[in-house]
């Protein structure tokens, strides 16, 4: 008996998880929407992820600028590096900063609020009430995080590719006209879909697991600590296999 | 009746002050936390051994609904096999576009263990280790738990935050080692299996570049972000404040900090490893 509860948790877990991602998918078209919470959770969203998007887009940028341009110097080719970083930032950086900036920030928050609305029972006081709490708080926070995950991802391989030129022209002393020439040499309009498309589903998928979680909490304090870790851990694996996967695919289209 | 209180001069200027003192004050007693759990390890290794043993356990074999999917082991594996995996989607198809996909073995040997390595340990850390820790010494904090161990005479910090810095960095070597062959093999695998180039040339590229000294700097990279790591997130959970909601803001926190303050340690290591010569040669 204990053997077969402990084999059907996660199973059950899975189920829970599609189940509610569908009720958020049926509720999100019907009428009405809840446009306050949606605009209040962008809001929220977007305050908690700006700063920390850009605190990490920094460091990684220059690193990746770093690394290509030992080995592009080592070639003689150090006028290329300006391709490097557009390769880099536009198709793995961008993306994945937004990925770990919003699941490591927006998820972890949403998730931390609405476990303690759900330990302090607010959810079942909406069912009294007759709010249905997935149209009400989870289908505004998916789209929330999604929409923000969008907008960060611009943000984010804009910030990098501005970090990127002035490492390599002002620290490597490459020239600024060689760099801003070599941005566009392998990487086109596909690239930057691919990235954006990339970046909506990230924002989507971390949404829902962090709702998920959020409402399934149990145990108290010790419990949305747990859920928020596990949010962590489910988004950051989940969201690692989407980049490869749209990776694979995605290159298909954009490289001749 | 009503009371009137004749409002202070520059309340504006007195409240900027105020949080820019309050800021201050929060480094000052972060940094006080960090240096106290660093120098308490060594009395951590001998009064309170038991416990540090109970946490390295742990830590690798992860608790709760972590230990379902494997534990910390497996969540860093899957992790490094699926960044492992974009050197040979993106780095193949990219070299391919220019002619040069012999190179893939190259990529591998030289990003996955300067790059790719470093930064997805330092993040599957920061998400595994580092909140788990968070989690459990916030829930401990709101259950006034450490006051009690406290009462009872136990130095809470040592007991709590050194144990966790040391076993975080005695999982962390075994974790290393599982990130670099996951990311190696995941490479290897796509390019030769996937994308259907010889593995005799992937081989090649790949044992001429795989450079020593960069796997060992590699390994102290993360090693040191795991420091960096245990000790943001065991002072974020420690501080942790205003009940239920306020553990998992508190996770949530040290998890954006940790990643931006490993993310600045890599670069900088980087910097001051590779910074100089590069530590690279095209002719061997």
């Amino acid at each position: 008996m204990v053997s077969t509860y402990l084999g059907g948790k996660p199973v059950r877990a899975m189920g829970g998880f599609f189940a509610m991602s569908l009720d958020t998918f049926v509720q999100m078209v019907k009428p009405p929407f809840a446009w306050k919470e949606y605009i209040l959770q962008s809001w929220f969203v977007a305050r908690v992820s700006v700063l920390p998007a850009l605190m990490l887009t920094m460091p990684y940028s220059v690193l990746l600028v770093f690394t290509f341009n030992v080995l592009l110097t080592e070639f003689g080719a150090s006028d290329f590096s300006g391709t490097g970083a557009a390769i880099g930032t536009v198709n793995q950086i961008g993306p994945i900063v937004t990925v770990l900036v919003v699941s490591g920030a927006g998820a972890t928050a949403m998730c931390a609020d609405l476990g303690a609305r759900t330990i302090r029972d607010e959810l079942d006081a909406l069912r009294v009430m007759g709010i249905n709490p997935i149209q009400a708080l989870v289908v505004p926070r998916v789209l929330a995080a999604t929409t923000v995950a969008l907008a960060l991802s611009a943000t984010v391989i804009l910030v990098g590719l501005s970090g990127a030129f002035f490492f390599c022209v002002y620290v490597q002393h490459v020239s600024p006209g060689a760099f801003v020439a070599g941005l566009t040499l392998l990487t086109g309009m596909a690239d930057v879909i691919v990235s954006l498309v990339k970046a909506t589903l990230f924002g989507m998928a971390a949404g829902l697991i962090a709702c998920y979680k959020g409402i399934s909490v149990g145990g108290g304090p010790a419990g949305v600590g747990n859920a928020v870790n596990e949010t962590v851990v489910f988004t950051f694996m989940v969201l690692f296999a989407i980049n490869i996967i749209v990776t694979a695919v995605g290159i298909q289209f954009t490289v001749q | 009746m009503t009371a009137t209180v004749p409002s202070r001069l520059h309340p504006r200027l007195r409240s900027t002050a105020k949080s820019v003192v309050a800021e201050w004050n929060r480094i000052g007693s972060q940094a006080q936390f960090y240096v106290k759990t660093l120098t308490s390890i060594p009395d951590a290794v001998i009064n309170y051994r038991t416990e540090l043993w109970r946490l390295i356990a742990q830590m690798g074999l992860g608790s709760g609904a972590l230990a379902v999917v494997g534990g910390t082991v497996a969540i860093v594996g899957f992790l490094t096999i699926t960044t492992g995996a974009l050197v040979a989607v993106q780095g193949y198809n990219q070299l391919a576009s220019v002619g040069f996909e012999a190179l893939t073995g190259f990529a591998s040997a030289f990003f996955n263990v300067r790059l790719i390595v470093p930064g997805t340990t330092s993040v599957a850390l920061s998400a595994t280790i580092g909140a788990g820790a968070t989690a459990q010494i916030g829930a401990m904090r709101i259950n006034e738990e450490i006051d009690a161990l406290e009462v009872i005479g136990i130095r809470s910090i040592t007991y709590l935050a050194s144990t966790r810095v040391l076993a975080g960095v005695v999982v962390v070597i075994p974790l290393y080692c599982v990130a670099v062959m996951m990311a190696f093999l995941a490479a290897r695998t796509g390019t030769t299996a996937i994308y259907g180039q010889g593995s005799g040339v992937y081989d090649h590229y790949f044992g001429t570049f795989l450079n020593p000294t960069d796997l060992i700097w590699s390994f102290f990279q993360v090693v040191a972000i795991a420091v960096v790591i245990m000790l943001v997130h065991t002072y974020y959970g420690y501080n942790a404040s205003g009940g239920p909601a306020g553990v998992g803001e508190a996770v949530g926190r040290a998890v954006r900090t940790s990643m931006v303050i490993a993310a600045v340690e890599i670069a900088f290591i980087s910097l001051a490893v590779y910074g100089q010569s590069g530590n690279f040669n095209l002719a061997g």
